[in-house]
């Protein structure tokens, strides 16, 4: 087999194509990988390759919410309690926010299939942008609660050390963690137990918000790789690396974004509205 | 697995067969309801909350299933329609349920166990 | 085609100087080189955990701890269970034999994604020097399990380093499951179809998608398990309010799978050889294939029968039991169908159908064993005692190894373009398999008697078997180092091997031994059914043997 030359795959017959000969046909397809026989095949691939990853990303998120599961089943007046402290106005202009960025991006490939490249620079370049604010508000939330740790109202009084916070609280997980008095909230008639009074003892409440930080930031964390990739892609489109008749990398960073997407969905009602 | 027709389709031969390979098309009619269906469900889903904390007490249970009702469909809408599942082919859509079966699976055993043991679990195995 | 000078194939070396040559191998993205790449770091993987596997049967020669205190011999063990499963076990015949061979053999010119492949490579390394390192620095003493809180809050060992070892691994085996899955589905040569793939990529498939589905939730856990150390804020130490046996759900739920990782491959090796050297279809071809998923599946159903005794509920533990009993149905289909292959098959003895035969009564073994851990009653009794040692090493050293080397010898003429020493082969796989008995069948009776696991000092009436046990340990060590000597040295002196030296069906066997870079002159295309041995090969055979031809 060694010595089989090109010429002599050719003469095989019609329904066998030499390697030499396979190069020859690709020379003109667009963002043909060598190993593949055609761009249906290679799309294919990329796209079936996509969602395997995407399985993984979801079960590993999964192994948060088996644990969010488990707690708020044994804690349930705790979370109730304790989610009262997250400020669900700004989490759901994040949704907002993300949502807004998933229609970009859908778009940004349907702009690519009609070859309309300028356009899904435009869309990519949204995209970016509505990740930056969606991590820019994430980070003020995350802010006010490190803020009221150091005895500050807000970030920004923090920030110009005035404004002092009313109440002793910090919801940071750690040594100064220190739940403040029960809003009221009930549950099932049941008012909420009494938090200890000395900062860093292990309660449920601190459970909540363990897990609503390593979630959120998870997320935020691809959050940051989704904003890395399609940065990325939208420098290889700019770059003029895609047609209509090879696009793959900006449908699957497409739904690498969506993963995102989904991934908050579940996150929005777990933590903040309950 | 028994996609032997799937096989063929993305065999070497050049003139290659469509078979379930994607060919479908969404317009931007249906990019923009999604998007629209996305955003109500959002705000159902908040004023479900709202309704919940500051007019009508239901049970922590219905209110748990409201919201992840909701969340599905957007789950839904979203791998259906933003990310083409729709028009992809039958291994694609086999493949995006796959995490879906197995979280249930690790959700449905693990729990089955909490329910068994009761709670606090440190009090151990139920008689 | 009468072959007298080596064709090059992929080993081909045209880099003109020593960088160039060591870029041509570290930034291959050929599937071959980086099985060889792979060959090279797991097999040192392996040397090192075998060192702390001597290092353990050397202290338990005496009753008395004379060699180490009981904190070094802690580590020792973690160490050898570390590096055997997540460096050894895991990626061993997915990542050197299935990169190697998935292409080859369903005729595509590489994996899917070739860099990708390479980047698995590199993680994998990574991972292994995070793990090294923790070692080098004192090791950790947790066992290979991480149990919380012994792990997130009491132990002084670098917990930290080892988990990130494992954690960053996992990833690696992550990408290499996803590159399988695509290039299975999508790359297989026209006329391919599911039916008539080699039972090698069936289990190699299965073992792919457990890769991808369980791999992410232990990354999540020893995050949570880091998170837990570092700041002492966690979830599952019941002193910060948590619940360690969640700990052991989310663990087992990988792990549990894991164990199919390590052996679903080595059962598609074995299909393979046992049909080679009985020259026949393998028995209930679909049934083997279809076994292969549901040994997957139900993988995924049975993680609670390692928690017996750790206050899971006994309802939970029965419905656990229960469903443990029935992963015996699909190993047991696979065992009767290779015996049922060998009957009236022209078997003949050479060195990968030894280590074949080999693994088919020691996988017996193993797994009725484990069918007796399977059942509540009998597990408390045995529970962390040397019966459940010798289970696993049954199944995973008798099982997952005895594959590994005969997959390597099968296919080492393909991989080298050279003939192994025959002769040495054979008498180093009876070797390794009286050395694998000795060593661990006493562990049974030891188990049974009630040695527990993980202790360095024992009572004397103990020392006979355990004295049994070392001795077979040393024997298991001069068989797994005779392979490496002449295997070395057949790449020098070694026979041409031809494109197939083992007239073999299959496409891997169809080009030149090594293959070329790109695996085919031409896309193969196929037109029968796997193992496609004419009915009467036997009998042919049997007709032209003569005193002096191989068995």
């Amino acid at each position: 087999m060694a010595t089989t030359t090109p010429t002599q795959a050719h003469g095989q017959g019609k329904d066998v194509h030499g390697h030499g000969g396979h190069d020859h046909d690709h020379a003109h397809v667009p963002g043909l990988q060598h190993h593949f026989n055609t761009p249906e095949q290679q799309k294919e691939a990329a796209t079936l390759g996509m969602w395997a990853f995407l399985i993984t990303e979801l079960m590993l998120f999964g192994g948060i919410f088996m644990a969010y599961i488990v707690y708020r089943w044994g804690f349930p007046v705790h979370f109730v309690d304790a989610a009262t402290h997250l400020n669900t106005p700004l989490a759901t202009l994040n949704t907002v926010v993300l949502l807004v960025s998933s229609l970009t991006v859908a778009l940004s490939v349907h702009a690519a299939e009609n070859g309309k490249m300028r356009r899904v620079l435009l869309l990519f370049g949204a995209t970016i942008m509505l990740g930056f604010g969606f991590l820019g508000i994430k980070g003020y939330e995350y802010a006010e609660k490190f803020a009221h740790c150091n005895g500050y109202s807000t970030p920004i009084a923090w920030a110009t050390g005035t404004g002092q916070h009313a109440v002793d609280e910090c919801l940071v997980p750690g040594r100064a963690f220190l739940y403040p008095e029960s809003h009221g909230a009930t549950h099932g008639g049941e008012p909420a137990p009494a938090a200890p009074t000395t900062a860093g003892a292990p309660t449920p409440y601190q459970l909540f918000f363990l897990l609503y930080f390593m979630a959120t930031g998870l997320h935020a964390i691809h959050m940051v790789i989704g904003i890395t990739v399609m940065s990325v892609i939208g420098w290889m489109t700019w770059r003029g690396k895609f047609s209509p008749a090879y696009f793959n990398p900006i449908e699957i960073g497409g739904l690498y974004w969506h993963l995102i997407d989904i991934v908050w969905v579940f996150l929005f009602p777990l933590f903040y509205l309950i | 697995m028994a996609d032997t027709t799937h096989s063929a389709s993305h065999g070497n031969s050049h003139g290659v067969a469509h078979g379930d390979a994607p060919h479908g098309h969404i317009g931007l009619r249906t990019y923009t309801f999604t998007f629209i269906g996305l955003l109500g469900l959002m705000f159902l889903t908040v004023g479900a909350w709202w309704v919940e904390k500051n007019v009508l007490a239901i049970p922590e249970w219905l209110g748990v299933t409201i919201a992840m009702a909701i969340a599905s469909a957007k789950t839904f809408l979203i791998v259906y329609y933003f990310m083409h599942l729709k028009i992809s082919s039958r291994l694609v859509q086999i493949f995006a349920s796959l995490a879906f079966v197995f979280l249930a699976i690790l959700f449905i055993i693990v729990m089955g166990d909490y329910f068994a043991r009761g709670w606090p679990p440190q009090q151990g195995p139920l008689p | 085609m009468a072959t007298t000078a080596l064709p090059q194939g992929y080993l081909r070396d045209d880099a003109p100087g020593a960088i160039a040559w060591l870029k041509s191998w570290l930034l291959t993205v050929d599937h071959k080189r980086i099985a060889i790449l792979y060959l090279l770091a797991i097999n040192f993987f392996f040397l090192l955990g075998g060192l702390a596997a001597t290092v353990i049967r050397i202290e338990l020669a005496t009753p008395q701890g004379d060699l180490m205190s009981s904190d070094i011999y802690n580590r020792a063990f973690t160490l050898h269970g570390i590096i055997m499963i997540f460096f050894f076990l895991i990626p061993s015949i997915p990542a050197v034999l299935g990169n190697f061979l998935v292409p080859l053999m369903i005729g595509a010119k590489d994996l899917a994604f070739p860099r990708l492949n390479l980047l698995s490579w590199y993680i994998y390394m990574i991972g292994g020097i995070f793990a090294l390192v923790a070692a080098v620095f004192g090791g950790v003493d947790t066992g290979w399990t991480f149990y919380t809180p012994f792990s997130s809050t009491y132990s002084n060992s670098n917990v930290i380093l080892t988990i990130a070892g494992a954690f960053v691994m996992g990833f690696s085996s992550i990408l290499t499951g996803i590159n399988f899955i695509v290039t299975i589905h999508t790359m297989r040569a026209p006329g391919l179809t599911w039916f008539r793939l080699p039972l090698f990529i069936w289990s190699n498939y299965a073992t792919s998608l457990i890769q991808v589905l369980a791999t992410p939730v232990l990354s999540i856990t020893l995050l949570l398990v880091a998170v837990e150390r570092i700041w002492g804020v966690g979830i599952f130490d019941p002193a910060l309010g948590g619940d360690p046996v969640l700990f052991q759900h989310l663990f087992w739920f990988y792990s549990h799978p894991a164990v199919y990782i390590m052996i679903l491959p080595g059962m598609g090796v074995i299909s393979e050889i046992i049909s080679t050297f009985s020259r026949k279809r393998v028995f209930g071809y679909e049934f083997i294939a279809f076994s292969s998923l549901a040994i997957a599946i139900l993988g995924f159903l049975v993680w609670g029968h390692h928690m017996f005794v750790s206050s899971q509920s006994v309802y939970s533990g029965l419905v656990f039991s229960f469903i443990s009993m029935l992963v015996a149905i699909p190993s047991a289909i696979k065992v009767f169908n290779w015996t049922a292959t060998l009957y009236k098959g022209s078997i003949s003895y050479r060195t990968p159908m030894l280590y074949a035969l080999g693994f088919i009564g020691l996988f017996v073994i193993g797994g009725l064993t484990g069918i007796f851990l399977g059942i509540v009653a009998v597990n408390i009794h045995v529970t962390d005692t040397y019966f459940v040692v010798a289970h696993f090493h049954y199944v995973m050293v008798g099982g997952a190894i005895m594959a590994y080397l005969g997959g390597i010898h099968f296919w080492w003429p393909k991989m080298t373009g050279r003939m192994y020493n025959e002769v040495w082969g054979g008498i180093s796989a009876l070797i390794i398999f009286v050395g694998f008995n000795m060593t661990f069948f006493p562990q049974f009776v030891l188990g049974y008697m009630g040695m527990p696991r993980r202790y360095h000092v024992y009572p004397e009436e103990f020392q006979i078997l355990h004295v049994l046990s070392t001795a077979g340990a040393s024997i298991l060590a001069i068989g797994f180092i005779i392979p490496i000597i002449y295997l070395m040295l057949s790449l020098r002196t070694g026979k041409i091997a031809g494109d197939n030296p083992w007239e073999a069906t299959g496409l891997e066997w169809k080009t030149t031994s090594p293959p070329p870079t790109f695996n085919f002159d031409t896309t193969p295309i196929v037109n029968e059914e796997a193992y496609a041995y004419p009915p009467d090969a036997p009998e042919r055979d049997a007709a032209a043997w003569k005193p002096g031809s191989p068995l």
